[in-house]
């Protein structure tokens, strides 16, 4: 019963709060962002253990699993914009992987940053989703990497538009490219000021860049751990 | 019919995350069972065995609400206090300061990629031209 109080409550904040992002639509007022901290306060001040909380919970989490699948329909409909560009895309996308991950784990390992807390940050660059369950599947902390991976977002979405003077990044393809590989959906979001263009390669990247982070993070891992 | 034709899709999805999850545990790869359940899928409907019509509400349903599914999850951060602490701060900046190397890396690269296969295409182009056109001075 109190599961089904906890799926119920959720959905109908979530979607209260879609429309509140509707109506004003500031980044910081997103429905992941505010439909998160009203819950965390929730719970906190009714004193509901998180283990509690998932009897509900889970049954939504679930469905992350098939909603990845779910990626193939824009993947394989974007698949001419992809041959059209394949070199710079491939090779674009695999660039910024990497230096996400070498420079994230750089950082991490000169502060002597414990090895949990490294596995939970190295998929930070990768759409929430998937994040999570690379996370996983390298034994980080998922809900640990979502919340780094909202970072990774607002980072973009703040400060992209002015890393993209500094580096005099003119091309509509390298601005997608570099943002969706970095920041994900909440990053591309802020293409839109761009262009058309910006935004389809950035939200094309952001899947590739799902797909190449997944085989990328695990292997990245399996030489360096 | 709309309601009963999106469950079925859904189901379709659910059908390739197990033969995900069903690999992933048969042969250890370290991969996310969702990923493998998607690459599977894009090869099916790059075949053309699987009609992107059979997949298209429901996958646009799931993705539409995508963002609920995960709240759950990141609500897990109570149980994790440490990261107000100075690890959580370096966590944080690390992450932060990361980020903004690769924007900057991945922009400045590609945008030297694009240029080059651009170039590779004008070449490529112009020497079809040429064909084209010798073609016709021989008939």
């Amino acid at each position: 019963m109190k599961a089904v109080i906890y799926i119920i409550s959720t959905v109908v904040l979530f979607i209260l709060m879609s429309k509140l992002h509707k109506k004003y639509s500031y980044s910081f007022l997103l429905p992941i962002v505010t439909t998160t901290i009203v819950l965390i306060i929730a719970l906190l001040l009714l004193n509901i253990p998180y283990d509690d909380y998932m009897e509900g919970g889970k049954w939504l989490q679930h469905l992350l699993g098939p909603a990845v699948v779910g990626l193939a329909y824009p993947l394989y409909n974007q698949r001419k914009l992809i041959m059209k560009y394949k070199y710079t895309i491939i090779l674009g996308i695999f660039v910024a992987m990497l230096s996400g991950l070498v420079t994230i784990f750089a950082m991490l390992k000169i502060f002597k940053i414990k090895d949990s807390f490294i596995l939970t940050a190295l998929p930070k660059s990768i759409t929430t989703p998937v994040a999570m369950q690379v996370s996983e599947t390298i034994s980080g902390i998922p809900s640990l990497t979502a919340v780094l991976v909202m970072i990774a977002g607002f980072v973009g979405a703040l400060f992209g538009p002015l890393v993209f003077k500094v580096g005099k990044i003119k091309s509509p393809i390298s601005r997608g490219i570099s943002m969706g590989s970095a920041s994900h959906g909440v990053g591309i979001s802020k293409l839109k000021d761009f262009g058309e263009k910006d935004l389809s390669i950035g939200s094309l990247s952001m899947g590739v860049s799902a797909v190449m982070g997944a085989i990328l993070c695990p292997l990245f891992v399996y030489l360096f751990f | 019919m709309r309601i009963i034709r999106i469950i079925a899709q859904i189901g379709i999805l659910y059908f390739f995350y197990y033969v995900g999850v069903f690999l992933v545990d048969l042969t250890h790869l370290p991969l996310p069972a969702s990923i493998v359940g998607l690459l599977l899928l894009v090869g099916c409907l790059q075949m053309k065995w699987i009609k992107i019509e059979y997949i298209r509400d429901g996958a646009g349903l799931l993705l539409g609400s995508m963002t609920l599914f995960f709240i759950p999850a990141m609500l897990g951060i109570i149980d994790y206090p440490e990261l107000l602490s100075i690890n959580g701060l370096i966590l944080i900046v690390s992450v932060i300061v990361s980020t903004l190397m690769t924007i900057y890396f991945a922009g400045i690269i590609s945008q030297k990629i694009e240029q080059k296969e651009l170039k590779m295409k004008e070449k490529k182009e112009g020497k079809e031209g040429k064909i084209i056109e010798s073609s016709h001075l021989h008939h």
